[in-house]
């Protein structure tokens, strides 16, 4: 494996310069998305210096942080105002920061409500392929002016431009949480419930699948009606049992504790419909899932990411490598590039940021 | 909308117009009720589109005939008024420009001979009824006639109801609660004497007793939606000598009719009869808003149960503003169960000559006209014009689903005399 | 090229009838719904497939003539205003709702599919297409698609962006092209974010996948009138700071609660110096909760006058009037120009003062009429432009609202887009370095130009020509 050199700007200048100054640059904010590596030659661009709340005032619901913010130090600013982040970024407690859950796209169980990182993100300031500092979108949460790069960020996996800082919208925090934990007897019954939820008028915070079946369900508003609201989810999945101290069942979700060490995690978008099928096919690999947001995610975890890929072919399904041994970012099948790649040479030119997308 | 009409030169309907334009913000909330725009999904068929054509006509830089095609299309049945938030009188800029646009468009001989016939005959029952036996007995000469004016023959009945003698006063049942003239108008004299009778003994019923003026005629819709200003003022002038002035409300059971002589002040602006007009048109009431009004006495249910479906004429709901009158009265109704079609506020494709002058626009909308009534399954379809009792009876039996049509005063008439519907044979 | 060429050339795609070139068949389509900005297309098309779309384009960008893809055209920043000489490609009659998806909750459909019509459709399952534009029974997809229409409810639901999955495109130079998927989530850059909101200088939307919500089980509407404007404002700071999220909230002023009560007679109060409209969504012991704590911060913000929505129709009304507000407001003047820019929430009263100090200046009337909940403002200002100097003061004001809305920290624009209208303003909101990275942008999906030209982008600076003495 090659060694990268490291970089550590003290300021938006000199992240800027570092771009210039060098053919191939790769940021990185807390690095704790371990399966996401730098090309072959680049410098490791760290973002950790970059970091603090530029401005926040919670009469705004909105928030901006330097992309090397730990997201755990916001989610604590927040919570004193009862505030949060409604996306719940995942691998918080590792360190993750606002910048990278940004560049990876990735969003927690509680995305079902209100959205996922991309709904919530309302403006950026990155650094461009030329080094120039370009800002996008604004602090304000109704925004129509010029193209929304802010969005474009998300998912970006570095290879569009690196962030420097990032406005959000925030929530006013639900001050009562309850969770349901559904246990079926086959894999299409739980498949059953996350259908009939779907379609349902409840006002869900998250759903998720645990193979092989078991459904979570996560209600958040009153403390007054909370337990109303549980009551009438039970009867209409016709039982379920609320979890004691549940904050921990979602906590290991979205810290992926599940995940055995050294294995890879795959992020896979897919929907509902799908569950079944994919399933089956990762049953019979050795991996480990668990499929989030109502069974638009599925998070698939295995020592041997080859069989996975072929897997993911063979469903033409795309995924996101984040934890595990370093490597190209994707899996699964590239479909053709026409608008990715126009943007991509628009935005990075010289190819300072990897090879395409 | 900003304009340059040179307002003076307009004469009366000058001033109406260009408030019309004026009002215009283009915002398009007119799009959807538009029925031309609904089937042709054109800006020159809506209403926002045609308000910019005649506005360029009346600042001079089109000519009346380069927009003739689009203004033509126009139905008039002011669904966009409804809709409007700005407060348009797309009606009130309508009228008068057709009115003078019709006069310096130079049209082709057949269109200016069908509109010549149809405003020759339809007004005058007389000749209306000679016209029919004409077409009837000459059925051998129908495939010379121009394919629109056969059109027009399709949609006369078979066999036309005898005319029956004109009762000039009816006495109210009961004690006297009004006193009223109504209109009998010309077409529907002929074809559909019956709701003529209907609206008569459902007024007496309701303790009012019902004059019949002599020397009335047609109220002039027909020749005033066609640009015929001085035609329709012509017939109009019979009217403001025929009703008289002692009656509390001057009744009629056409909505076409209705809306046109609530229209007489603006027909009449700027001439001598102007104020005479102004007085009657504030008289005019439909039917259904008469009896809305007065307090219409419970009929008795029906003699079998009927689901009715309600169409909207275009006249009534937009050009009178009349929703809920006609579904009270009807709601009031035992054994009859009133549904709402998709789409009731959309006109039907009649419009008064409107089928026999843009054929395809009409055969389209009384087809989808059709087709949204029948999805409610009725048993019988309610409306208040009798334009759109023809127009939809013959939509209902081309699409093979006939079904009686009638207007709302029948219906009542019919619970009073504790009849149920009647089927078609 | 010579508009005849323009149409013959279009003669090899489109039969007689969908290709309009006659004065009185072009003259509607030279504006939308702001009429300050007129232009004269040398064609409209109306294709009805998307093979004519691309046709169209291909045919445009080897020729090198501009062309504008056009809804509803009610935009209220000139967004669809023809290019002169150029080509306007109506997308109205592609309409089809290609397939609906109850159990994945979405919808794929053709630009020309109105914005309600995929409610209508989705409204038997239970479902809903969230973004409510007011024009929403009028203006298409597309064109929500093109300038990322907002609505009543985007501080919890957000914009046409947050509900977008998946678009088909042709792009200015003919290539087709997809992005997007099913998944609410995806995986690589958000393709889809970048094309909402891009007012058209990308290329035409031929197929857009939506995404629907579950119609929410109880509303809980509530509606304030008070005294004075600053009073209602204060009140919305009361309900965010209370913790709540409503669905929606809005306020409208004297002027713009007459000409709404004017046009659609929803039972406003009629002497309120403004009113509150608040809407709380979600599963009943929620809304039902969440309201007493609701009517518990609007009475002490000193409302005199507070109502609850009885029933759906009830509801419907309240919403009618003020969905109406902007064109009603034609009832008051013969012109306005609509602004839409955006400040920081807290800053609703600074602005809104500001505001009314400018007026008082420039000596105009202005309507106010905005969602407070997203601080997006929407002062009209009246004018009479055959008033001599009347229009140049509007717009001057216009321009001082813009600035003002900058200098707060805001935006030009909340959800109709730059457009024709503001496209000077874009440089005073972001840099040179900005805007070169979103011209380059464009560049890369449209080298000629074609798509939509002179929209959004300032023009570029010309070098003032010294006066020729004479």
């Amino acid at each position: 494996m090659s060694s990268h050199t490291v970089v550590r700007p003290p300021d938006v200048r000199s992240v800027q310069e570092t771009v210039r100054n060098l053919s191939c640059v790769w940021p990185r904010g807390a690095g704790t998305k371990t399966a996401l590596a730098p090309p072959e030659g680049a410098a490791v661009l760290e973002l950790s210096q970059l970091r603090g709340v530029v401005d926040y005032d919670p009469a705004e619901l909105t928030c901006t942080v330097l992309a090397g913010t730990p997201v755990r130090q916001v989610e604590e600013l927040l919570s004193r105002h009862e505030q949060y982040l409604p996306f719940e970024p995942p691998l918080v407690s590792a360190g993750a920061t606002l910048g990278g859950t940004v560049a990876a796209g990735l969003s927690g169980p509680g995305r079902y409500r209100y959205g996922g990182v991309r709904d919530f993100v309302l403006g950026v300031r990155f650094v461009d392929g030329q080094g120039q500092l370009v800002r996008a979108g604004g602090k304000v949460v109704k925004n129509a002016a010029g193209f929304d790069l802010a969005k474009l960020m998300v998912g970006s996996v570095g290879r569009l431009g690196v962030l420097v800082d990032l406005s959000f919208k925030v929530f006013p925090a639900p001050r009562a949480r309850a969770t349901l934990r559904v246990d079926c007897s086959t894999f299409e019954q739980a498949w059953g419930v996350l259908r009939a939820l779907y379609g349902s008028a409840f006002d869900l915070e998250a759903v998720d699948l645990e193979p092989p079946s078991t459904v979570w369900i996560r209600v958040a508003g009153r403390p007054e009606s909370v337990p109303a609201r549980l009551r009438r989810l039970q009867e209409f999945v016709q039982g379920g049992q609320a979890v004691e101290g549940e904050a921990g069942v979602w906590e290991r979700a979205r810290e992926f504790r599940w995940v055995p060490e050294g294995w890879t995690l795959v992020k896979v978008g897919l929907t509902l419909r799908l569950l079944p099928q994919v399933e089956r096919e990762l049953a019979s690999a050795q991996t480990l899932r668990r499929y989030s947001v109502g069974g638009n995610v599925a998070w698939v975890a295995c020592p041997d990411e080859a069989v996975l890929s072929g897997v993911l072919e063979r469903l033409g399904l795309r995924g996101l490598r984040v934890l595990g041994p370093p490597g190209p970012p994707f899996l699964g099948p590239r479909g053709p590039d026409g608008f990715g790649g126009r943007v991509k040479r628009a935005l990075d030119p010289a190819g300072r940021f990897g090879p395409g997308l | 909308m900003l304009h340059e009409i040179p307002v003076e030169r307009y004469g009366a309907g000058g001033p109406w117009m260009a408030r019309a334009v004026e009002a215009c913000v283009h915002c398009g909330f007119c799009l959807p009720a538009c029925p031309t725009y609904r089937v042709l999904g054109e800006e020159m068929d809506s209403p926002r589109g045609r308000i910019f054509l005649m506005k360029e006509v009346l600042e001079g830089r089109l000519a009346p005939s380069d927009v003739a095609p689009f203004v033509d299309r126009c139905l008039g049945c002011l669904g966009c008024v409804t809709a409007c938030p700005a407060g348009v009188g797309y009606g009130q800029l309508l009228v008068p420009y057709r009115e003078l646009a019709a006069a310096k468009i130079r049209r082709p001989w057949p269109d200016r001979l069908l509109r010549w016939l149809v405003l020759e005959t339809l007004p005058y029952p007389a000749r209306l009824r000679a016209a029919w036996r004409l077409a009837r007995a000459g059925a051998f000469v129908a495939h010379l006639l121009p394919g629109r004016l056969r059109g027009m023959l399709d949609l006369l009945p078979r066999n036309l109801p005898r005319s029956s003698p004109r009762v000039r006063v009816v006495g109210p049942q009961g004690p006297r609660r009004a006193r009223v003239a109504v209109l009998v108008g010309c077409v529907q004299s002929v074809l559909h004497p019956e709701i003529h009778e209907a609206t008569v003994r459902v007024l007496a019923r309701n303790g009012v007793e019902v004059v019949v003026p002599d020397g009335q005629g047609c109220c002039g819709a027909l020749a005033m939606h066609a640009g015929e200003g001085a035609r329709a003022r012509a017939l109009a002038r019979r009217n403001l000598v025929a009703f008289p002035e002692d009656v509390d409300a001057v009744v009629t059971d056409a909505a076409g009719c209705g809306s046109a002589m609530k229209e007489y002040g603006l027909l009449f602006a700027g001439r001598p009869e102007e104020q005479q007009a102004r007085r009657l048109a504030g008289r005019v009431r439909d039917v259904s808003e008469f009896l809305h009004q007065l307090g219409l006495q419970p009929p008795p249910s029906l003699a079998a149960r009927v689901r009715a479906a309600y169409h909207d004429a275009c006249h009534l709901l937009h050009a009178q503003g009349l929703r809920e009158e006609p579904r009270r009265l009807l709601g009031s109704v035992g054994n009859l169960e009133l549904v709402e079609p998709a789409d009731a506020e959309v006109c039907c494709g009649s419009a008064g000559t409107y089928n026999l002058e843009q054929p395809e626009v009409a055969q389209e909308l009384g087809q989808r006209k059709a087709r949204a009534l029948m999805a409610t399954y009725p048993d019988v379809v309610v409306t208040g014009n009798v334009g759109c009792m023809v127009q939809i009876a013959a939509h209902l039996r081309a699409a093979g689903r006939p079904v009686p049509v009638l207007h709302t005063v029948q219906i009542l008439d019919l619970a009073y005399r504790q009849q149920g519907v009647p089927r078609l044979a | 090229m010579d508009p005849r060429r323009v149409v013959e050339g279009l003669r090899t795609i489109y039969p007689e009838g969908r290709l309009l070139a006659r004065p009185a068949e072009l003259l509607p389509y030279e504006s939308d719904a702001l009429t300050a900005f007129r232009a004269r297309p040398a064609a409209v098309v109306l294709p009805e497939s998307r093979e004519e779309v691309v046709a169209t384009v291909r045919w445009c960008y080897h020729h090198g003539v501009p062309f504008v893809a056009r809804g509803s055209g009610t935009s209220l920043s000139g967004g669809s205003l023809p290019v002169p000489g150029g080509v306007v490609i109506a997308l109205n009659r592609l309409n089809r709702i290609l397939r609906l998806d109850p159990e994945e909750r979405l919808a794929v459909v053709e630009p020309g599919v109105v914005n309600l019509a995929v409610s209508q459709a989705a409204a038997p399952f239970g479902l809903y297409y969230a973004p409510d534009p007011s024009s929403q029974p009028v203006c298409t997809v597309g064109g929500n698609v093109a300038f990322n229409s907002g609505g009543a409810h985007c501080l919890k639901y957000g914009m046409t962006s947050n509900h977008v999955l998946a678009i088909e495109a042709v792009l200015a130079d003919g290539e087709v092209v997809r992005f997007g998927g099913e998944s609410l989530e995806q995986v690589g850059p958000d393709l889809v974010g970048l094309f909402v909101g891009s007012e058209g200088l990308f290329g035409i939307a031929l197929e857009i996948t939506l995404r629907l919500v579950p119609k929410p089980e109880a509303y809980g509407t509530v509606l304030a009138a008070y005294r004075s404007l600053e009073a209602a404002g204060e009140a919305v700071a009361r309900v965010v700071a209370s913790g709540l999220l409503p669905g929606a909230v809005e306020i409208m002023d004297r002027l713009s609660i007459e000409a709404a009560e004017a046009a659609v007679h929803a039972g406003y109060p009629q002497d309120a110096a403004a009113l509150l409209i608040v809407e709380l969504e979600g599963e009943e012991p929620e809304v039902e909760a969440e309201l007493v704590q609701l009517l518990e911060v609007v009475r002490a913000s000193g409302a005199y006058e507070i109502r609850l929505a009885r029933d759906e129709p009830d509801r419907q009304r309240i919403w009618k009037g003020r969905k109406s507000a902007f064109s009603a407001v034609g009832r008051l003047s013969p012109d306005y120009l609509v602004q839409d820019g955006v400040v920081p929430r807290t800053r609703l009263g600074t602005a809104l003062a500001e505001i009314e100090r400018l007026r008082q200046q420039y000596g105009l009337r202005v309507a106010n009429v905005f969602h407070a909940g997203d601080g997006n403002l929407h002062p009209l200002i009246l004018y009479d432009g055959r008033k001599p100097g009347e229009l140049e003061r509007a717009e001057a004001l216009a321009g001082e609202i813009l600035r003002l809305c900058i200098r707060l920290g805001g935006s030009i624009t909340g959800e109709h887009g730059v457009g024709m209208e503001k496209r000077q303003y874009l440089a005073e909101m972001f840099c040179e370095a900005d805007l070169q990275v979103m011209r380059r942008i464009r560049q890369a999906m449209d080298p000629r130009e074609i798509a939509n030209r002179g929209k959004m982008f300032p023009e570029p600076v010309r070098t003032a020509q010294p006066a020729v003495a004479g």
